[in-house]
């Protein structure tokens, strides 16, 4: 039996940024799968190249950005090679993306209704039908005024309202891959909650996969079904969210969760902490990118890569010391 | 236990410029009231936390209890001393010291670390024979090496950066620092060597800590006692353990379960807390928590609970303290 081609897949992804001290590799043979009706977490400390993982599934890398190989695939078809309009018609109907900066994805001198509006010009309805539907999402995510909110600015919203108003945008279009990057990081705890249950409750009509790119294991827990922990450029380990949390396999995961304050159930004043620091991305080490923070280190850690270690179906770690 | 400083029912008002205040407030006297009735303490050598989500007015407390804005009402004493006139806080403000959000953008970009580290005791007036072997001291207490009062801030790393905040803050050997969000924007790895750093230099110096912050799951663990602030009035306030335990007051409530969960299997059921924060300029009458709180009722929406004394240190401001 052939496996179904799944709806994303990014593939041995490869990808620098110019800089004065050289080439910075941001991603080096990054690699996911998800299908249709997944909640996908991408998780990693700062750095890591979360964000440049999800520039690249929407084709929207900065300037000094190369692709060096890798491909990002949707329903098979890789879609870094394709022209640049072909490109842009992905972007947004196929492929959407929710920022942490809510303001990103609105023009600030234009009313929301108009926007969102404007934003369905691939569709055949009339302007007044496309208006309806702009009213209709932002009343479906939760905006309780759709009508008023129609005809504001996006800086004349709350923090949360904001958030709300960019998932309408980007639902708008019923894409089949949702990318949300940190999209709850600048909201207080209350609305954090209230977006996370938003979230939540739009994979129930939501057809597609959704992506969620965060550096807080509580989001992930909350809202996701399979997990993907970056380090340095690289996936290091690959689990589904109970097995990520209650059996991680990669040192990194497992340093990484001992660190969450809410992780820790007794009072601890003393927190635990990973010593040491990230690797220097223009000139990553030759073996392993966590052996200098690492409590399971051995000699050939710092000398030869680890390998992509399968430890079930849903379970893999890069790592030299996991053993399936 | 003795206090080392002492607020009592302390409020702040922001006059307004009468043109702003006509037009957003018609009618009204030119004044926008930030805090009110807020009564607390700090002990010497405790860390004590102050919670709230953004605009609740934790950086207007800290800036009132530092003279650094008028207070319209309420007494202030440090050390046993009142602090009434705008002299009287002269002596404070040497033996206290502010670490700022966001560490790289409030050190000053073109002074090197060394003259960071100077630059307290320039402003205060206090003698510095020997600068270079004072900030060698200051780097080596905060764990930086001597060579780092060389660099510029924006050759530090994030926690690096932090630590140099640290190191001015203790430059003039204060008995109260105050930390506005000191690990905001840090990865988790990072955050605990910070706030472990504090909570040690706590215990060497004897000093008392005000940590700020809209992070739950961190204070919970670095702080004895905690305060939590909504629309600027004080909802609760105890031992950090008791409060967490059996939170009196339904905002903290429902502050301690929006915090999204790291544990699939404890995912939220829903959002613990509806409804967005209500602008200051339109404070609700009554408990400043009734439009989102779930037990509101009649009594709720006219009467502003007092602070009730609940036994064991802890205080409440809800009508209904006792029946939780
Ligand atoms: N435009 C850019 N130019 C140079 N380096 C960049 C650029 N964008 C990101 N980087 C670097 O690439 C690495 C990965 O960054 P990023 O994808 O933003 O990570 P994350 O989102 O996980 O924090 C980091 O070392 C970062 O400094
Ligand atoms: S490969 Fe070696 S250094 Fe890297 S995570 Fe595994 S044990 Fe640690
Ligand atoms: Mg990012």
């Amino acid at each position: 039996m052939t496996a179904p081609v799944p709806l994303l897949s990014v593939e041995n992804l490869t990808i620098t940024y110019a800089s004065d001290a050289g080439p910075v590799q941001a991603l080096r043979a990054a690699h996911l799968t998800a299908r249709a009706g997944e909640v996908i977490g991408i998780v990693g400390e700062s750095g890591c190249g979360k964000s440049t993982l999800a520039s690249a599934l929407i084709n929207l890398l900065a300037a000094n950005a190369r692709v060096t190989s890798g491909a990002v695939r949707l329903r098979g078809q890789d879609i870094l090679t394709l022209p640049e309009d072909a490109k842009r018609a992905i972007r947004g109907r196929h492929i959407a993306m929710v920022f942490q900066d809510p303001m990103t994805s609105f023009n600030p001198v234009l009313p929301l209704g108009a926007q969102l509006t404007d934003f369905q010009h691939h569709l055949p309805q009339t302007r007044a039908e496309k208006r309806t539907r702009a009213r209709a999402m932002l009343a479906r995510v939760g905006i309780p005024d759709p009508d008023l909110v129609l005809t504001r600015f996006i800086h004349e919203l709350s923090g949360g309202m904001r958030q709300r108003a960019a998932i309408a945008a980007a639902l708008l279009m019923t894409p089949d891959v949702l990318v949300a990057d940190e999209p709850t990081t600048a909201l207080d705890v209350t609305m954090e909650a209230q977006i996370i249950h938003l979230l939540r409750a739009l994979r129930a009509d939501h057809q597609g996969t959704i992506l969620i790119v965060t550096h807080h294991l509580g989001v992930i827990g909350e809202l996701c079904d399979r997990v993907y922990v970056m380090y340095a450029g690289q996936v290091v380990e690959e689990a589904t969210v109970d097995d990520l949390y209650h059996a991680p396999r990669h040192p990194y995961t497992r340093a990484l969760i001992a660190c969450d304050p809410a992780h820790l159930e007794t009072h601890t004043p003393v927190l635990p902490t990973i010593p040491g620091h990230l690797p220097d991305l223009t000139a990553p080490p030759p073996g392993c990118s966590f052996a200098n923070r690492c409590p399971l280190v051995t000699s050939r850690c710092h000398t030869a890569p680890p390998p992509w270690v399968r430890l079930s179906d849903t379970q893999a770690a890069l790592c030299h010391e996991v053993a399936p | 236990m003795t206090a080392l400083y002492d607020v009592k029912n302390l409020s702040v008002d922001l006059t307004l410029p009468q043109g702003l205040v006509g037009m957003l407030l018609p009618g009204s006297k030119p004044k926008l009231n930030l805090l009110k009735a807020i009564s607390l303490t700090l002990n010497q050598s405790e860390t004590f936390g102050l919670v709230g989500e953004s605009g609740s007015g934790k950086t207007t407390l800290a800036r009132a209890m530092l003279g650094l804005l008028p207070i319209s009402g309420g007494q202030l004493a440090f050390e046993g001393q009142p602090l009434t006139s705008s002299r009287s806080f002269t002596p404070l403000r040497r033996r206290a010291a502010m670490m700022f959000q966001d560490a790289t953008a409030s050190l000053s970009p073109r002074m090197t670390v060394g003259a960071l580290l100077a630059e307290p005791f320039h402003i205060h007036r206090q003698p510095l024979p020997d600068p270079n072997a004072m900030a060698a001291s200051l780097l080596a207490r905060v764990g930086l090496p001597a060579a780092i009062a060389g660099r510029f801030p924006h050759e530090l790393s994030g926690g690096q950066a932090r630590r140099v905040g640290v190191a001015r803050a203790l430059a003039l050997n204060p008995a109260l620092v105050i930390a506005d969000e000191p690990t905001a924007g840090l990865d988790v790895s990072v955050q605990g060597e910070v706030l472990n750093l504090m909570t040690a230099l706590k215990a060497d110096l004897g000093l008392s800590l005000m940590i700020i912050t809209h992070n739950l799951a961190m204070v919970r663990h670095v702080s004895d006692r905690i305060a939590i602030l909504y629309l600027g009035r004080l909802m609760e306030t105890g031992p950090t353990r008791a409060v967490f335990a059996r939170p009196a007051h339904p905002y903290t409530q429902s502050l301690i379960a929006s915090e999204p969960q790291p544990d699939p299997r404890k995912r939220r059921t829903g959002p613990a807390i509806s409804g967005e924060i209500p602008s200051v300029l339109n404070r609700p009458a009554g408990c400043a928590f009734h439009s989102r709180c779930p037990r509101a009722a009649a009594l709720c929406r006219h009467t502003t609970p007092e602070l009730r004394d609940l036994g064991q240190g802890r205080a409440a401001a809800c009508h209904f303290a006792e029946l939780t």
